[in-house]
């Protein structure tokens, strides 16, 4: 077995928790399961991924197997990586019957015409998920294991979703050979970024809860119903809490909201003060930057209200993000309308 | 000795003040729970006039027609009652739709031999033209191209047509669904398939005595607006 495929195994499985080898094992499926009864998984990881490469030396493994576990573990753990969403525009109007085969053979083909020094796998889940792994060389040296690029496709959806790697330069490459295997236009980036994979797909594919008005039977929630602590406390401000609740439920929805960490404004437009105070009188735009993050930022939005920190409705600005599919924003003044510009209030 | 007796002598004293404290507080506390008894007792009295005063306005009203109002007012919820349902059993024909501040909002349901499937919403927006404002629908059903065609000039076809997108995606969706769980012995590994479920490609078995056969089948769904497949391939491995 090559040193680069046992060293690269042997660092994939020190990066896994202690308590998960053994399942991300059996789910890689490499290893037999009498073979994996033969490890001590109470031993120090040290010992634990020397004994793999070890196993994965007797059956021989190469550097395709060792990909696998490498795309399992991201799969699992893919809230390590930034995602980032491309939206990419088809050609015609016929149906598209998405062969998996075709798909992967024209994938590769355009990349590898390229750049012939790419080690490329594919990973299917249930959800029709195609992960693609890509490991980059450079046309004098063979792909480098660790530096790697992950993008997440979703057959028949215009969305791709695309983990920014430490290279690049090599990003066009990647960009055009999804747009030939997927036989579309062109591609372009999506101004909306997270950690958490499975809120983008949320925001994209319209799964997140968005509060529809319809006469259909809502099942029967179960209201947590508090017990009455004191019958002599009384809510003075009843009516207001529940015109809060009712104005946040009709805009963010009463399900899970989406994770993101973070919401960027760029503000382009002129400061308005007083024209006594004579402040920038050379009407020039103020450039300013806000970013808004938080480990759960919809959630944080949707409880401003209710914790009487901000007035209900909140802006429009902050609740339009799943919405709009972005959370990066460039804010103009009324006068430059564009379809990306927003008026500010 | 004497600092003894001093010793002694300041500690009775402050012991003494602690609990004529203690005793003050208590007396203290016992007072506002007077006091907040008494004026829960206040409230409560004033709470009762005002009912009392508001029930005496009706009543005043209400006892000269008392044999006709409780009929008119329960038949009222009658009618309100009934309508209310109605629109919830229009809700099981598939495609329904409430009127909202600036246009029409329509669920669409879906369901396949006697089961109920999911539901997709459409807000639509009616003035100056009408205009998709958001939605619940599944991206990979051609929402923007039914929408140039028809939402202009035909919405009741546009609605019709939609409908039947989502209708068929969500049968192909469940008949997969089925065959993996209902003859997954039978099926090798899982069924390979596609985002709208009109490419199904699968290995079964067939045995024969002590023989068996192995077998590859490729569906194919042309019409996507169709639950049953266009193309069929089975081939013997």
């Amino acid at each position: 077995m090559d040193e680069v495929v046992a060293e690269y195994i042997r660092r994939t499985v020190l990066k896994i928790p202690r308590d998960e080898i053994r399942t991300m094992l059996q789910q890689w499926g490499f290893l037999s399961e009498a073979q994996l009864q033969t490890i001590n998984f109470c031993q120090i990881k040290e010992n634990i991924s020397q004994h793999v490469v070890q196993l994965c030396e007797e059956n021989a493994a190469r550097i395709k197997q060792a990909a696998v576990l490498d795309i399992i573990y991201n799969h699992i753990y893919s809230n390590k990586r930034l995602w980032s969403v491309y939206q990419m525009n088809k050609t015609g109007e016929e149906t598209d019957f998405f062969d998996l085969t075709d798909f992967k053979k024209k994938f590769k083909r355009r990349l590898r015409s390229a750049l012939t020094n790419v080690t490329i796998n594919f990973r299917e889940y249930e959800d029709n998920a195609i992960w693609i792994r890509i490991a980059w060389g450079t046309p004098y040296t063979k792909p480098n294991q660790y530096k790697t690029s992950y993008v997440v496709y979703h057959s028949q959806t215009p969305y791709v979703f695309i983990s920014v790697s430490v290279l690049k330069s090599n990003l066009p490459l990647l960009c055009q050979a999804l747009v030939a295997a997927s036989n579309s236009h062109d591609i372009r980036e999506m101004e909306l970024r997270s950690h958490s994979l499975n809120s983008l797909k949320d925001i994209v594919f319209k799964r997140y809860s968005q509060n529809f008005q319809s006469y259909y039977p809502k099942p029967l929630q179960e209201t947590n119903v508090a017990p009455e602590s004191d019958l002599r406390i009384i809510q003075e401000n009843k009516n207001e809490k529940e015109r809060i609740k009712i104005i946040n439920s009709e805009v963010f929805g009463d399900g899970p909201q989406p994770k993101l960490e973070f919401a960027q404004y760029k503000l382009e437009t002129m400061f308005k003060s007083d024209p006594q105070m004579n402040v920038l009188d050379r009407k020039e735009p103020f450039r300013c930057l806000v970013k808004f993050s938080s480990p759960h930022l919809l959630e944080s939005l949707k409880s401003l209200a209710p914790a009487g920190i901000a007035d209900a409705p909140v802006s429009p600005l902050l609740t339009c993000i799943p919405h709009k599919a972005r959370n990066y924003f460039k804010i103009k003044d009324k006068k430059y309308v564009s379809s990306i510009s927003f008026v500010s209030p | 000795v004497f600092a003894h007796l001093e010793m002694l002598e300041a500690r009775a004293r402050e012991a003494d003040m602690k609990e004529e404290e203690a005793k003050q507080q208590e007396e203290k506390l016992a007072r506002l729970k007077a006091r907040v008894q008494q004026l829960t007792r206040q409230r409560d009295e004033l709470q009762a006039k005002v009912d009392l005063q508001q029930k005496g306005q009706l009543g005043k009203e209400g006892v000269t027609s008392d044999p006709a109002q409780p009929s008119t007012q329960a038949v009222l919820e009658w009618k309100i009652k009934r309508v209310k349902d109605m629109l919830q059993v229009f809700c099981l024909t598939g495609i329904s739709g409430k009127l909202t501040e600036q246009g029409v909002c329509f669920c669409i349901s879906t369901a396949y031999d006697g089961t109920y499937l999911d539901s997709y919403y459409l807000d639509l927006l009616t003035k100056p033209e009408v205009r998709i404002l958001r939605h619940s629908i599944p991206t990979f059903i051609p929402l923007e191209q039914l929408a140039k065609k028809y939402l202009q000039t035909d919405i009741r076809r546009f609605l019709s047509v939609l409908s039947n997108h989502l209708n068929a995606y969500a049968a192909r969706r469940y008949q997969a669904d089925q065959l993996q769980e209902h003859f997954s012995d039978q099926i090798e590994g899982t069924l390979q398939t596609n985002s709208l479920c009109n490419l199904l490609v699968f290995n079964y078995y067939v045995s024969n005595k002590s023989k068996t056969f192995p077998f590859n089948v490729r569906l194919l769904y042309g019409d996507l607006c169709s639950s049953i497949p266009t193309e069929v391939t089975v081939s013997c491995t």
